[in-house]
């Protein structure tokens, strides 16, 4: 396949306009560069607001001097809200106890109190798909109304920050990655129309002895596919010679880089991409052969 | 095989054809005579659909060009071999110049290079096969564009002022080479403003003068 004529004709090409297509192959690599670490900026900021809601938990007072049968009565009405995933009871003597070994050498602290003043709690956990705001906010409605729930306190920053954190980077993300796509494709289109100007009388003389729009098209179509992904390999490559030496170099000095993830999935799509956009950008390029 | 009935082609202002009529049979050979500017250029460019004409009916090969759907333009101009006034020679070497009107035609690899050193053996080219247009001399370029047009042997071989910058010896050869191809039974066109051409070459001669035919005769 690749020593038939499109390909040959196709590679002549690019060997002879090597400069403007060297030029242009660097500019997709470095897009798709760049697109590839939007891609993976949001799929860190998507794992790492993942694990958030896990340490996210709501706190339920309860009122002073509730009957055990009282208390089963609330856990039960709590855990049979479908967002609650987990329940746990402290009674005021277990909150005395963790208090206790949380002070540790100054125990001392609390000598003197003639009765517990910690209340009874209930600590809930949610499920993932529920900590957003409004259904927080529906829990914290229904809590607040169950009698003998004297307060409800959760981690109102810490929600708030994970929603704006992924609202921000996912649009940031996507917008990045809109932009470079658009500008690699105005790359492509923009190297092939000019050797698509540069080769006009050949290909009216193409024209005249009879070649269809096909035989005309597939050359520039080849050459721009071919440009899209050495522009993808390139990329990639850059990606893992940065990834090895620098990133594992920067994880020792800053510990909290090992938490960023780089899936090597994602290896194969930054050419497949360059492919496709190559020769996206050639037939906008080539536009319609009239006849 | 070409018949041309009322053909008028206009440019701006200017006329090229007016109401031309005249037909060439199949295996005929002809001439199309004039001085420069007469609308022999235009003649030819109309046959092998460069243009289309403005009135009048045009049909090559039972076709009539005038319905004819832009996708079928490839297929019959496939039918006609065209010896280009400026050669049209691409920046490749002579024979991927010959060559290609065959990959046009979706001929195999393994049969075009037979095919193609056959014809330029034909027009005494073949040394010069892996030679750049630029390297050759005007009629040897002439050549490569005259073996690049017969080597899909087409019906029709329409050629545009053939010898117009070559030496009477090379013009000559050229014109013996067009006899030996027609003896094949290609039926070929010549547009030229020379009539040594056609001198006592018992062929028929369309003169055309400021986008008229002014005459039918036998040179």
């Amino acid at each position: 396949m690749f020593t038939s004529y499109p390909f040959k004709v196709a590679l002549t090409g690019i060997w002879r306009e090597k400069w403007i297509n060297f030029l242009c192959i660097l500019t997709i690599a470095t897009g798709l560069f760049l697109i590839t670490l939007a891609v993976l900026f949001v799929h860190n900021i998507e794992l790492a607001t993942r694990k958030l809601p896990e340490k996210f938990s709501i706190t339920v007072f309860l009122e002073e001097g509730l009957s055990s049968k009282q208390i089963q009565g609330i856990i039960r009405t709590i855990k049979s809200n479908s967002a609650v995933k987990k329940v746990k009871y402290i009674s005021k003597e277990d909150a005395l106890k963790e208090l206790k070994t949380s002070l540790a050498d100054a125990e001392y602290l609390l000598e003197g109190l003639d009765e517990n003043p910690l209340p009874a709690t209930i600590e809930l956990g949610l499920r993932r798909s529920s900590v957003t705001g409004a259904a927080v906010e529906n829990l914290l409605e229904e809590l607040k109304s169950i009698n003998g729930v004297s307060e409800v306190q959760y981690g109102r920053k810490l929600l708030s920050a994970i929603q704006t954190i992924k609202t921000n980077s996912e649009a940031i993300g996507f917008i990045l990655i809109s932009a470079l796509s658009a500008g690699i494709v105005f790359v492509c289109y923009s190297t092939v129309k000019i050797l698509f100007y540069r080769k006009k009388d050949e290909i009216e003389t193409l024209k005249l002895l009879g070649a269809t729009k096909g035989f005309i098209r597939a050359p520039f179509l080849i050459e721009g596919g071919v440009i899209g992904l050495i522009g993808g390999v390139i990329s990639v490559a850059g990606m893992l010679s940065l990834y090895y030496p620098l990133y594992q170099r920067l994880t020792v000095s800053i510990p909290l880089l090992k938490a960023v993830s780089i899936p090597l999935g994602i290896l194969p799509y930054p050419p497949i991409a360059g492919l496709v956009i190559g020769v996206v950008g050639a037939l906008i390029a080539i536009g319609r052969i009239k006849f | 095989m070409i018949r041309f009935f009322n053909v008028s082609k206009f440019y701006d202002n200017l006329t090229a054809l007016r109401n031309v009529t005249f037909s060439i049979d199949k295996g005929e050979m002809a001439f199309i005579a004039g001085p420069s500017g007469a609308g022999k250029s235009t003649l030819l460019r109309l046959v092998y659909l460069a243009e289309k004409p403005d009135a009048g009916s045009l049909t090559v090969d039972g076709i009539e060009l005038e319905n004819m759907k832009e996708s079928e333009i490839p297929y019959l101009r496939r039918k006609i071999g065209v010896v280009f006034q400026d050669f049209r020679l691409l920046n490749r070497t002579v024979f991927d110049n010959v060559a290609l009107a065959l990959r046009i035609r979706g001929i195999s690899e393994r049969e075009i290079k037979p095919l193609v050193y056959e014809t330029l053996k034909m027009v005494n080219l073949r040394h010069k096969a892996d030679s750049f247009p630029s390297a050759l001399s005007g009629g040897e370029q002439q050549r490569a564009v005259i073996a690049r047009a017969i080597v899909a042997e087409p019906t029709v071989l329409l050629a545009d002022e053939p010898t117009g910058n070559l030496d009477p010896d090379t013009a000559a050869g050229i014109i013996r080479l067009f006899k030996e191809i027609n003896a094949r039974g290609t039926t070929i066109v010549i547009a030229t403003h020379n009539r040594e051409l056609f001198r006592n070459t018992g062929k028929r001669v369309f003169t055309l003068d400021s986008g008229n035919l002014v005459s039918q005769g036998v040179g």
